[in-house]
C-alpha cells in the first residue's frame, strides 16, 4: 500500500516540482551566459538583460526552496483535508501509511531541491573565471583549517546538511500537525491551524529553553562534562553537538508525527 | 416497450400487468426468449428483485416458463395468451363501466354511446378504425 | 450475514446528537433508500459506515467487522461532492482505483466510459460538472464491492443523467452486495429500491419494503414521506 501511495504522491507532486526545476536550470544557464558574455559588452541594453538574468537566477533559487515547502504542505492540505480526502481517507490504508507517504515524498523533494540548486550553481559557474578564483581561495582556506585544527570539513559539511535536512522535514511535519489539529475543529479550521502552528512553535521554544536552563548545573550536565573531559576535543564537540541537534530535531519530528496521526485518525472532520 | 408506473399499486403488480400487455400485444411474441432479469430491470428502470418477483408470478400463472440454462421464454400456448388478453380486456371494460356509471349513465345508454363513438371513429379514419 | 448492521448507534458532536439509538440491518442483494430531510443524519450514518467518523455509542458493522482498513476494501463510497483529483486524466484515475482496490473491474469502467464517449486521455479538469459526476460514479460502481454507499447520487444533475445513474445502479446489481442510496429525491429513486429507511433528526422512523408500503398503506413511498415529514 505504501508503495502505491508513494507512486501516486510522486505523480501528483512531480508535475509541479519538475517544471520548477527546469525553470531553475534554465535560469542558471541564462545567468551563466550572462556572466560569460553579456555583462562584458558595452551595450547598455545587453547589460540590463544580463543583470536581469542573474536576478532571475537568484529568484529561481529562492523560489525553488520556498516552493518545495509550500507545495508539500499544500499537497497534504488539499489531498487529505479537503474534498480529495473523501477518497484518500476511504482507501484501504492506515493513517500511518498516509502520513509517511506524504513525509517521505516531501523529504525526497527537499533533498532533490537542494541537489538541483547545487547543480544550478555549478551550471552557472561553468567556465566563469571569477568563480573559479573564489573556489580556489575556499579550498586553500579549508586546507589551512584542517591542518591547524584537525577540522574535518567534509564531516562538518555532512553534519550541517543532515541537520538542515532533518530541520526541513520537521518543519514540514509541524505544518502537518498544525493542519491536522486545526481541521479537527468544526469551524474556522484554517484560523485554528495557523494558531496551532504558532502554539507548536512556542511550545518547541519553551521546551528547548527549559531543557537548556534545567539541565545546566544538573547531574546530567556534569555527566556530559566528564565525558567531554575524557574523550572529546573542541572540534569533536562541534561534531557531536551537530549530531545532538539533529537528534533533538528528530524527536520534535516524532512528536509532530504522533500529533498528526492522532488527530487524523480520531478527530477527522471532513466537511 | 414503454414502461410506465403510477403510485397507486405495488410496482411488481404493475410490472405483471405491463409484461402481460407486452405478451398479449405481440411485443413479446409466443416462444420468444425474454431478456435476463437484470436487463429487463434496467430497461424498465426498476429494482431487479421486483422484476424477479413479477416474472416468478407470471411463471406461476403459466404465461412464462423458464429453462434451467437457457433462460425465460414466453409460453407458446396460444390459448393461454388469449385467456390473458381476455382477462386484460375484461379488466379494462370493468374500469370503463365503473367510470361511466359514475358519470351517471345507464347500461343501455353506455352501449349506444360506444356504438356511436365507434362508428364516428371509423368514418374519421376512413374505415380503418375499430 | 447482514452487509450493514447498526445497533443502538449514536453519534453526538458535543451535546448535539447527529444520530441517536439507530438500529437496523441490511441484507445482501437489497437496494435500500436512506431517506430523510437535510440534516437528518443520513450523511453522518454514511460517514460512520466508512470509518470517517467514530461512534459515540453503539455499534456499526460491515459484514460483521467494525469499520476500518479491512472494511474499506469491501465498501465502495460515492461522496456527495465530486472529489476526484482534477489534474488526473481518466486513465490515471482508473490506474489509481486499480492500484488500491483489488475488486476494481477496469473492463467494466472502460466500457461505461466508452458508452458515454469519455476519452481516456481527457483531463478531469476539462470536463463539465455532470461528466465529472458520471466519471466518479463509474469508478465507484465498477468496483465489485459488498456494500455501495451512494450519498445523494442524483441531486444536482439533469434528468437524463439521473436516468443514466439509476440505470447504472440497476445494471451493476449483484445479489451478494447491498446498495444504500441516501437521497431526498424519492420519486425518482423509488422504483429502484427494495426497502426504505426513514431517518428524522437522527432517529430511525421507519424501515419497510417498498412493496409493503404500497400494499399496506396504499400510497407510494414519496407520498408516505411527505406525510411523515410534513412541516
Amino acid at each position: 500500500m505504501l508503495r502505491k501511495l508513494l507512486k501516486h504522491e510522486f505523480r501528483a507532486t512531480g508535475r509541479i516540482m519538475l517544471p520548477l526545476y527546469l525553470v531553475l536550470l534554465a535560469t542558471s544557464v541564462g545567468a551563466n551566459l550572462s556572466t560569460r558574455g553579456l555583462l562584458e559588452t558595452d551595450n547598455r541594453l545587453l547589460d540590463i538583460l544580463g543583470g536581469l538574468l542573474i536576478i532571475a537566477f537568484v529568484v529561481a533559487i529562492i523560489g525553488v526552496c520556498i516552493m518545495s515547502l509550500v507545495v508539500m504542505v499544500q499537497r497534504f492540505y488539499k489531498n487529505l483535508l479537503q474534498d480529495e480526502g473523501y477518497i484518500m481517507m476511504t482507501l484501504p490504508c492506515s493513517i500511518h501509511q498516509q502520513v509517511w507517504s506524504k513525509l517521505i515524498v516531501s523529504a525526497v523533494w527537499f533533498a532533490l531541491s537542494f541537489a538541483m540548486v547545487c547543480l544550478a550553481c555549478v551550471l552557472m559557474a561553468f567556465d566563469v573565471s571569477a568563480i573559479q578564483e573564489i573556489l580556489d581561495l575556499c579550498q586553500e582556506l579549508l586546507h589551512a583549517l584542517t591542518g591547524k585544527y584537525s577540522f574535518n570539513a567534509v564531516a562538518f559539511g555532512v553534519e550541517l546538511l543532515v541537520l538542515c535536512f532533518v530541520g526541513c522535514c520537521v518543519l514540514c511535519l509541524e505544518f502537518y500537525a498544525a493542519l491536522a489539529i486545526g481541521h479537527s475543529r468544526p469551524s474556522h479550521k484554517m484560523a485554528w491551524s495557523v494558531l496551532f502552528f504558532f502554539v507548536l512553535q512556542f511550545a518547541m521554544q519553551m521546551i528547548s529553553s527549559a531543557l537548556i536552563i534545567g539541565l545546566d548545573e544538573s547531574a546530567f550536565y556534569y555527566f556530559l562534562m566528564d565525558l567531554t573531559d575524557v574523550h572529546l576535543s573542541g572540534t569533536a564537540a562541534i561534531h557531536a553537538s551537530l549530531w545532538f541537534l539533529s537528534a533533538c530535531a528528530a524527536i520534535y519530528g516524532a512528536v509532530f508525527y504522533f500529533l498528526t496521526t492522532y488527530f487524523l485518525k480520531r478527530h477527522l472532520n471532513l466537511e | 416497450m414503454l414502461w410506465q408506473f403510477n403510485s397507486g399499486s405495488p410496482i411488481y403488480s404493475q410490472l405483471i400487468h405491463q409484461i402481460k400487455q407486452g405478451i398479449v400485444s405481440g411485443i413479446f411474441p409466443p416462444g420468444e426468449r425474454l431478456p435476463s432479469v437484470r436487463d429487463l430491470a434496467t430497461e424498465a428502470g426498476v429494482n431487479p428483485n421486483t422484476m424477479q418477483r413479477a416474472l416468478a408470478e407470471l411463471e406461476r400463472d403459466g404465461l412464462v416458463y423458464s429453462q434451467r440454462t437457457a433462460g425465460r421464454f414466453v409460453t407458446e400456448d396460444k390459448d393461454m395468451i388469449e385467456a390473458a388478453k381476455r382477462g386484460l380486456a375484461e379488466a379494462q371494460i370493468h374500469a370503463f363501466l365503473t367510470a361511466m356509471t359514475h358519470l351517471g349513465y345507464e347500461k343501455e345508454e353506455i352501449l349506444t354511446l360506444v356504438r356511436q363513438e365507434s362508428e364516428r371513429e371509423a368514418t374519421e379514419h376512413g374505415g380503418s378504425g375499430m | 450475514m447482514a452487509v450493514l448492521e447498526c445497533n443502538a448507534l449514536t453519534k453526538r458532536y458535543g451535546k448535539t446528537p447527529a444520530l441517536e439509538d439507530v438500529t437496523f440491518a441490511i441484507e445482501p442483494g437489497r437496494i435500500v433508500g436512506l431517506l430523510g430531510p437535510n440534516g437528518s443524519g443520513k450523511t453522518t450514518l454514511i460517514k460512520l459506515a466508512n470509518g470517517l467518523l467514530t461512534p459515540t455509542a453503539g455499534d456499526i458493522r460491515i459484514c460483521g467487522t467494525a469499520p476500518g482498513r479491512a472494511t474499506r476494501s469491501v465498501v465502495s463510497y460515492l461522496p456527495e461532492r465530486t472529489c476526484i483529483p482534477l489534474w488526473m486524466t481518466t486513465r490515471q484515475l482508473m490506474d489509481f482505483y486499480q492500484d488500491f482496490y483489488r475488486d476494481f473491474r477496469r473492463d467494466a469502467a472502460e466500457e461505461m466510459l466508452r458508452h458515454l464517449n469519455i476519452r481516456e486521455n481527457q483531463h478531469i479538469k476539462q470536463m463539465s460538472k455532470g461528466t465529472r459526476e458520471k466519471v466518479q460514479l463509474i469508478m465507484v460502481m465498477s468496483r465489485a464491492a459488498s456494500l455501495y454507499l451512494l450519498d445523494e447520487p442524483i441531486g444536482g444533475v439533469d434528468p437524463a443523467t439521473r436516468d443514466y445513474i439509476l440505470s447504472t445502479i440497476i445494471s451493476n446489481y449483484n445479489p451478494e452486495a447491498a446498495v444504500v442510496i441516501s437521497t431526498h429525491l424519492i420519486a425518482d429513486v423509488e422504483r429502484v429500491l427494495d426497502e426504505v429507511i426513514f431517518i428524522n433528526q437522527g432517529r430511525l422512523v421507519l424501515q419497510a419494503s417498498v412493496d409493503e408500503i404500497r400494499e399496506e398503506k396504499g400510497m407510494s413511498v414519496d407520498e408516505l414521506f411527505r406525510e411523515v415529514f410534513k412541516c
